[in-house]
């Protein structure tokens, strides 16, 4: 990675303090013009992105969509973001919206020809089918919501706040599909697991 | 066989199958390569028409305004040249008489339209008082 290279930033700011990058100066840089300024804030964001992308989406494919377009409206709306504010929080935001018109856009499309089955996400080789396919089958008896909460939540570390403010759900409601996605694969997978 | 050690019901079971499942790409080649995709599509927002046009608009505005300028002092100096015209004209056309410019004939229209009007009659004494008194 290139998170060590040092950036000239314009006008006396730096772009390092206590040898991590000053997320602050990087959006004011980026801000002001400075292309790679906003390439040092997508490579700091870009895996993170990524995982919140991925929670809604179906593919790898469309997280990868989702993610590129995310940094696209950020990049459009970054004279709009005030520098004191958390910019991950703002990017994740606009990270989920992404994330949220590509399903919406799929749902539309793919109206008359619904999948079986989730589609499989990135896969690493070293992982087993059999475990994946078995887990794929759970996760399609939850609703959208659900799944993606439970995703962020578990996987990826994020508050029930935070994913209400993602999804635009409140936060009582993201805790209750978080209560609801555990308890359905938790019975599925046991009925599974009864079926073997 | 299958591992149904996966088929646990502990919530850390489910949490690690779903972080195998949800896990994004390893390897740095390939987040460099989505971050030149990213950037890519960043540089053709920035190259966009939109852009160049931007570039114009400073320009374009001030050239607009010079020409709403030149327009102005050139309009103004047309309705200038137009009324100096007029006055002139004014002043030197030659002055002429009012009664002058009615003809003859339509006097005695005149009158007979009053004395119709009046309903008088030349052989009254009083009309022809009315009509001395005019």
């Amino acid at each position: 990675m290139t998170a060590a290279t040092t950036i000239e930033l314009p006008y006396g700011m730096t772009s390092f303090s206590d040898g991590k990058p000053d997320e602050k100066a990087l959006v004011i840089a980026a801000q002001r013009g400075l292309s790679e300024a906003f390439a040092q804030l997508v490579r700091l964001h870009q895996r993170r992105a990524y995982a919140v992308c991925r929670a809604i989406v179906l593919t790898h494919e469309d997280a990868e969509d989702a993610v590129q377009e995310g940094f696209l409206h950020a990049f459009k709306a970054l004279d709009r973001f005030l520098p004191d504010q958390p910019f991950g929080a703002w990017l994740y935001r606009i990270m989920a919206n992404a994330s949220l018109d590509l399903v919406r856009r799929r749902k539309v499309r793919d109206a008359d020809e619904l999948p079986e089955a989730i589609p499989m996400p990135f896969r690493d080789p070293g992982e087993s089918d059999e475990l994946r396919r078995r887990l794929n089958l759970a996760l399609t008896k939850l609703t959208d919501r659900q799944r993606s909460v439970i995703v962020l939540h578990d996987v990826e570390g994020f508050t029930h706040g935070e994913i209400g403010e993602m999804l635009g759900i409140p936060e009582g409601t993201a805790r209750s599909d978080l209560h609801h996605a555990r308890a359905s694969l938790r019975k599925i997978l046991k009925d599974v697991r009864s079926d073997l | 066989m299958t591992d149904f050690r996966f088929f646990s019901t502990d919530d850390d079971e489910v949490v690690r199958g779903l972080r195998s499942l949800y896990a994004a790409p390893a390897g740095d080649a390939y987040w460099n390569e989505l971050e030149s995709r990213i950037m890519a599509r960043v540089a053709d927002v920035e190259l966009g028409w939109w852009t160049e046009l931007d570039r114009w608009v400073r320009p374009a505005l001030l050239a607009a305004a010079a020409l709403l300028l030149t327009a102005g002092i050139a309009m103004f100096r047309a309705h200038q040249d137009e009324s100096d015209l007029a006055v002139e004209s004014m002043l030197a056309s030659p002055s002429v008489p009012v009664s002058t410019a009615v003809r003859p004939a339509l006097e005695s229209d005149r009158e007979a339209r009053i004395r119709y009007l009046f309903g008088c009659n030349n052989q009254e004494p009083s009309c022809s008082a009315q009509n001395s008194k005019r």
